[in-house]
């Protein structure tokens, strides 16, 4: 590159107008919008909000207090809010003596059980209904067809035909138990013990079929000369399993363990279908838990708070997930 | 572009002159009164409420009555309170549960009563549904009445009088002998008697209130949870499957299930709302029994439930008279009574008894009656401020007991101490 060729460049503002197509981002313009209305004007208001202790279902008449929030000062003020309490509400979480740190930390706890049981077991599911539905035979379609059924249904159809099994006395699911000689407690969705499970259990069901297209569809997108290849070689069918299989249907993985996940942060409609009689909190999950602060207690600022963590939470995994794709991609 | 920007703004001045000039004649519409109700029974509740409309309406051709079916209660609350942030149209009226008087009060989403109704029209409602009606807010010493009885309803002890009387037994009076009666007809394939846990407060009541002391007072602030008569009355209920064998052990029997159970012979006896009346007395073959719940040494005790109607804050004037004036005559004894027979709900007039149509349906249904009598023994629903958080300590307490995870008397006692954290900061 010689310096004369620089001198005969056109200048900076003329070659930028050049490069300027506007009809795409007229096009975009459409999107961004409803993506600035629904999502980042959101995200924005509720960062601000979080800072905001506002409990319209208490008297607005001032009395000395500190809102039972660990930081804030006590002084004469109401307890109906708004008031400005900063981060008043992410110490509280940082700190379980406090009410709610304590409910937050059962949350969490709960939150973490579900997501650790329903990932990995509906994935293994799924992988274990692709293998067995990869094949040519006779009426494969109708086992596909079976097998992905619960995920056309809706969740809250799904949910009401398992309270219907966890039903006790009469409660196909029991009545299953039983026949393995189960004698414990019957009602699942209203015990403290058991209602979580159920939960897992309803979303396992639920999931396992919708991963199971994916793992399918990766499974047929396999080359068959290296299956050929290792069969002349003599590998049998566990080490064609583990060392080619799985190995290459490792994106197929990483990619339904991140939806997943997310998905098992984002599911509330069977909790609110199975367990929303069980009003001790064994069972709830974050998601659930923020609607029940934001509804049923009419706590905003603490409602906000909690939906401030997990925007964060779902904001590492993705960003951790792209990270790791990249990685593998290099 | 700047003439075609011109042509867009005269066509929306146009546009919106248009709107302006048909408004003027919506002013000849009727008033329109707009009714949230929810749906928490088993009757055509919304053909029947309709029917209330049309039936107005004729009478008073100047308002026009909309009764706007919202879901459950929890849905009816959440309705108003977003609709009121968001700022869109809000109803008139609401039919909402009468214990959650204080969350509304403090959101600011009711109006009091007290300018339309007359002393005359209050004190003929039986007094146990108004328990829940008076709130003081600005504390000045005299509460204001937020809500007028509407869809109420009591805990009533269904028992399957057929197999009592083949068995040798009487309707049980006082604990040892519902106890001993639970016992005795408890099989293989039935339980003598089912008190549904899934929402315990409510149950809870009646048998702390049968052993001398209710879990709450007239105050706003204050629970009884630790008082001997309310670990009595868990200790009982633990007896019961514990010492008696007569009910599921544990955390057991789902609201929904028992009526179904009760009414084809699984159950001797439940504890069920009396909403659940028509439908249990439609499906027995047998002959059933309505009460009260027999008290610790005798007597009888239960509880009230259910929604009341109430003023929605910022109604204008003329639409809050007009509401008034309905609610007048959706209350009074005829149309109460009516209500009652054609829905299940319990009668909230007490000169509403002597009415024909009321003895006509006693006659027909005699637990009618036996409902109504339960009443005198009802005491206050449980709400407090912060009803969400004070009921869920509760209910987590006496889940760990019904679990074996905590003796009652330990229970209440953490439950009492929780529930006066969360009270402290209105004291």
């Amino acid at each position: 590159m010689s310096t004369p060729s620089a001198v005969l460049k056109p200048p900076r503002w003329k070659s930028w107008r050049a490069h300027l197509h506007p009809l795409p981002y007229v096009l975009l313009l459409p999107t961004v919008f409803f993506v600035y209305l629904f999502t980042i004007n959101p995200t924005f208001r509720v960062l601000r909000d979080s800072q905001i202790y506002y409990h319209p279902n208490l008297p607005a008449r001032p009395k000395m207090t500190d809102l039972g929030l660990p930081g804030v000062p006590e002084e004469v003020r109401t307890l109906r809010g708004p008031h400005n309490v900063g981060l008043a509400y992410f110490r509280a979480f940082l700190d379980p003596s406090t009410r709610i740190g304590a409910r937050f930390w059962r949350v969490m706890k709960n939150t973490l059980l579900y997501v650790v049981t329903t990932v990995p077991v509906s994935m293994l599911l799924a992988f274990i209904f692709a293998v067995l539905l990869n094949r040519t035979v006779r009426g494969i379609g109708w086992a596909r067809m079976a097998f992905f059924y619960p995920t056309m249904l809706p969740m809250v159809s799904a949910a009401t035909i398992w309270l219907f099994f966890f039903t006790p006395e009469y409660g196909l699911w029991n009545l299953m138990l039983e026949k393995f000689g189960y004698t414990g407690p019957q009602n699942w969705v209203i015990n403290p013990k058991l209602a979580l499970w159920s939960l897992v259990i309803v979303a396992i069901w639920k999931n396992a079929g919708y991963f199971m297209i994916f793992y399918l569809a990766g499974l047929q997108n396999l080359p068959t000369d290296v299956y050929e290849a290792a069969e002349l070689d003599g590998a049998g069918w566990w080490s064609q399993m583990f060392r080619i299989t799985l190995p290459l249907l490792h994106r197929t993985t990483l990619f339904v363990s991140v939806i997943a996940i997310i998905g098992a942060f984002q599911t509330i409609d069977h909790a609110l279908v199975l367990t929303r009689e069980l009003v001790t909190g064994e069972a709830d999950l974050l998601l659930y838990e923020i609607y029940w602060q934001r509804f049923e207690n009419a706590d905003y600022g603490l409602a906000n708070a909690l939906t401030v963590t997990m925007i964060a939470i779902l904001l590492v995994l993705t960003m951790l997930n792209f990270l790791i794709s990249e990685r593998n991609n290099a | 572009m700047k003439a075609r920007l011109g042509v867009v703004l005269t066509l929306v001045v146009a546009l919106l002159a248009g709107a302006v000039a048909v408004a003027p004649a919506s002013a000849q519409d009727p008033i329109k009164v707009e009714v949230y109700f929810p749906i928490s029974v088993d009757s055509p509740i919304t053909d029947i409420l309709n029917g209330y409309a049309e039936t107005y309406e004729a009478d008073h051709p100047g308002v026009d009555i909309v009764f706007s079916y919202e879901g459950g209660y929890g849905d009816v609350k959440n309705k108003l309170l977003t609709t009121m942030e968001g700022g869109g149209e809000l109803p008139a009226l609401a039919i909402m549960l009468a214990t959650d008087i204080y969350d509304l009060r403090n959101a600011e989403a009711i109006m009091p009563w007290d300018d339309f109704v007359s002393e005359e029209y209050l004190s003929d409602f039986f007094p146990s549904w108004l328990a829940n009606s008076y709130y003081d807010y600005d504390l000045d010493g005299t509460p204001e009445l937020y809500s007028i009885p509407f869809q109420r309803s009591v805990v009533l002890m269904y028992t399957n009088m057929t197999l009592l009387e083949e068995n040798g037994f009487e309707l049980p009076t006082n604990w040892q002998e519902l106890a001993e009666t639970a016992s005795a007809l408890t099989t293989e394939d039935r339980w003598g008697i089912l008190i549904p846990n899934s929402w315990p407060y409510w149950m809870f009541q009646p048998f702390a209130i049968g052993a001398g002391q209710n879990i709450v007072s007239e105050s706003d602030t204050e629970v009884f949870f630790d008082t001997p008569a309310a670990v009595e009355a868990l200790q009982f209920w633990v007896d019961l499957y514990e010492k008696y064998n007569a009910t599921p052990a544990g955390v057991q029997s789902n609201w929904g299930d028992a009526p179904g159970l009760f009414a084809d012979g699984s159950a001797a006896m439940i504890l069920h709302s009396t909403g659940s009346m028509p439908s249990i007395l439609s499906k027995a073959d047998f002959d059933v029994a309505v009460s009260a719940v027999p008290g610790k040494d005798g007597g009888f005790a239960t509880v009230t439930g259910g929604g009341n109607l109430y003023l929605v804050a910022g109604t204008d004037e003329e639409t809050a008279q007009a509401a008034w004036e309905f609610v007048e005559w959706l209350t009074s004894p005829e149309m109460a009574v009516d209500w009652s027979i054609n829905s299940g709900y319990l009668p909230t007039r007490m000169s509403g008894l002597e009415l024909d149509a009321w003895k006509a349906h006693v006659e027909e249904v005699p637990q009618a009656a036996d409902a109504v009598d339960a009443l005198q023994y009802a005491g206050r629903e449980f709400s407090v401020q912060s009803l969400g958080d004070v009921r869920n300590i509760l209910h987590g307490y006496i889940l760990k007991v019904l679990n074996g995870e905590m003796s009652p008397a330990d229970a209440l006692a953490a439950a009492q101490a929780e529930a006066d954290d969360v009270l402290s900061v209105f004291k």
